[in-house]
């Protein structure tokens, strides 16, 4: 009989506690897949939603834009800029916008914000949160130019409705206070509060116009990609598409600070709590194995008596270990799919505890809790728990091959 | 067959400590175990029978003296020489059997074989040959909670044979058997010494065994008492 037929019929022993620790693992993969899932899911969302903010997953900006924000500030070329972003293959959509401050003032009352250029040909609601946020009214129609979306809270704050008047007053490219009219066209809300309060949509060209920037100016080019992972991938290959001493290419992590320290925290709260429960799970694990050692002293003594080897023995308990990872993983599977595939498609709605306007660095969370794995989170997760349930081995393993056989031979 | 030595024992002291109270389990005990024997190592409990049984197998090293096995002085040898040593030379039968329980007759048997990385038809051959010798040929695919206990030593005896080992130590083989289990088995060893050449030492202190040996080595307190060749 080969050691690993004996190690696998040495692991069925037991088949009660066999199961039980099998199942200890299985549940190791379903909280772990749950947590990372959600982890995987949430920061994600947050990051594309961010994107769709404003800056983009990389964002091209004049050198310390972002430092010290300031209109006369630019990038000049812009639309040059964007085609040849919009080259790379891992570019979904490169977009060319104006980012500012201003005075908006109603015939009620002043408020200060934020204001978005975009270019609406360019945009969609997929790379743009404001668009598909608009819940009155849509994006600049017939309006000369002249038409905003602002956020519900600003139009509360203002007294404002749909096409209603107001007077926006900011700084131009000289550093001259400049002034113009616009009429509402549109109202978003995003459930920020932060945003819905402070943020006004223009049309790129009246900005220009405002600002006195020449036809092919912007304070930014904002890019997404397919995978908000690869983001420091792409803007290293980005700078190297279009070196330029005058501009700089930034991921998120840089444009949203804020969004990057949240998912961060998030992120290392999520690998101290999967650690404290792979240590339970290995204590379950290490408790099996150690007993079945103990159980089976005499008979390691025996074995080693007629001849196996400490190695030998060492392997054999090892195996025990390994069958019980495999074991564990596949049932672990078996659990965990469907409640995966529950959750990646139906999630579980907490907006009653939540409300549905709960956010995070200046980002919408989704009040439903649903999952997402990457690929090599689910082979992070499997190696994470073969690996434990192995290490968990060890010692039993050493033990085992430890045993004295004359002192063995006398245990009952 | 030539008459060599296979163990030497030459002055062998063996002292454990029980607590703080040296107990002397073996005594300066000289001995020697030639090629063929059929022996027995008799005396009361606590006599040092199982000491010097484990001592010629490796198990347990002399406090003082040495264990010669075919010209290997074991206390010599390091954890791994002496578990190749006992896999290739020595055959064990324990008192309890000692099968492993998830293991058919079969499959106990052939185990020491497979360690020896012996090839398979090899194994067959031996095993089914030796099985069918003490009668369990029918048995083979049987686990040991399936058997008798004098089947399961029957097993643990085919173990301790298949590989043609140097010598057999037995330790009270017959102890947990009855008594007509008891003349089988020892019909049986005594028969594998005879026609194949088996050398045989037991620990015991079952009259019968005592009867079938040629040779009854009787300790004391650990010590020899009577060396007794018998005709």
């Amino acid at each position: 009989m080969k050691i690993r037929t004996l190690a696998w019929r040495n692991l069925w022993r037991r088949k009660r506690r066999t199961f039980i620790t099998a199942f200890s693992i299985g549940f190791g993969v379903m909280l772990a897949v749950t947590f990372t899932g959600a982890g995987d899911y949430g920061d994600n969302n947050m990051i594309n939603a961010g994107a769709r903010m404003g800056w983009g997953h990389v964002t091209i900006a004049p050198r310390g834009y972002t430092q010290t924000p300031s209109l006369d500030k630019r990038l000049s070329h812009a639309s040059e800029i964007r085609l040849a972003v919009l080259n790379l293959p891992e570019v979904s959509g490169a977009i060319v916008r104006i980012m500012g401050q201003a005075m908006f003032v109603s015939a009620r009352k002043t408020v200060g914000g934020m204001f978005l250029a975009i270019d609406p040909s360019q945009e969609s609601s997929e790379q743009n949160l404001f668009l598909s946020a608009i819940i009155e009214g849509e994006v600049f129609p017939n309006t000369n130019g002249r038409g905003v979306v602002i956020g519900y809270k600003m139009a509360e704050k203002l007294g404002l409705k749909l096409r209603k008047k107001l007077v926006y007053t900011t700084t131009d490219v000289h550093g001259e206070i400049v002034s113009e009219i616009a009429r509402v066209s549109g109202i978003f809300k995003t459930g920020v509060d932060e945003v819905d309060g402070a943020m006004v949509l223009f049309p790129i060209d009246t900005i220009r116009q405002t600002l006195n920037y020449q036809s092919d100016e912007a304070t930014i080019v904002a890019i997404t990609i397919d995978d908000q992972r690869d983001a420091l991938q792409q803007r290293d290959a980005i700078a190297k598409q279009i070196q330029n001493k005058s501009r700089e290419v930034l991921s998120w992590q840089k444009t949203q600070p804020d969004l990057a320290g949240i998912i961060a925290i998030d992120r290392a709260g999520n690998v101290i709590s999967q650690a404290l429960v792979g240590l339970l799970i290995a204590a379950g694990i290490f408790n099996t194995l150690l007993m079945g050692v103990i159980e089976r002293t005499k008979e390691f003594g025996v074995m080693l008596a007629i001849g196996m080897s400490p190695l030998t023995l060492f392997k054999l308990v090892l195996g025990e270990s390994l069958f019980l990872a495999i074991v564990g993983l596949i049932v672990g599977v078996i659990i965990t799919t469907p409640w995966y595939i529950y959750l990646h498609h139906v999630g579980i709605d907490f907006t009653g505890a939540i409300g549905d306007d709960y956010n995070a660095g200046g980002v919408l969370i989704d009040p439903i809790f649903k999952i997402k794995l990457y690929k090599e989170s689910l082979s992070g997760i499997l190696i994470a728990l073969f690996s434990l349930t192995l290490f968990s081995g060890l010692y039993p393993a050493w033990r085992a091959a430890g045993v004295p056989p004359v002192e063995s031979l006398k245990t009952a | 067959m030539p008459n060599h030595t296979i163990v030497q024992i030459e002055h062998v002291t063996k002292t454990y400590l029980q607590g703080k109270v040296e107990v002397h389990a073996v005594k300066d005990l000289t001995l020697e175990i030639p090629n063929g024997d059929f022996s027995a190592l008799c005396g009361p409990s606590g006599s040092g029978k199982t000491t010097v049984l484990n001592m010629i197998g490796g198990l347990d090293i002399p406090t003082q003296g040495k264990v010669v096995l075919e010209g290997h002085d074991l206390s010599t040898l390091s954890r791994a020489a002496l578990s190749t040593l006992r896999r290739d030379r020595i055959g064990f039968v324990f008192q309890a059997y000692n099968l492993i329980p998830v293991m058919t007759a079969y499959e106990n048997a052939e185990f020491v074989l497979k360690l020896q990385g012996v090839n398979n038809r090899e194994i067959q051959d031996r095993v089914m040959k030796i099985l069918k010798e003490v009668g369990l040929e029918a048995l083979a695919h049987r686990r040991p909670d399936e058997m008798s206990g004098g089947q399961q030593q029957r097993v643990a005896i085919t173990r301790a044979i298949a590989t043609h080992p140097a010598i057999v130590l037995a330790d009270e083989p017959t102890a947990n058997v009855d008594s007509q289990t008891a003349e089988s088995l020892l019909d049986l060893m005594q028969e594998l010494n005879e026609e194949e050449g088996v050398t045989f030492l037991f620990s015991t202190h079952d009259p019968r065994v005592m009867d079938r040996a040629r040779r009854l080595i009787r300790l004391h307190d650990g010590q020899l008492e009577k060396d007794e060749v018998r005709d």
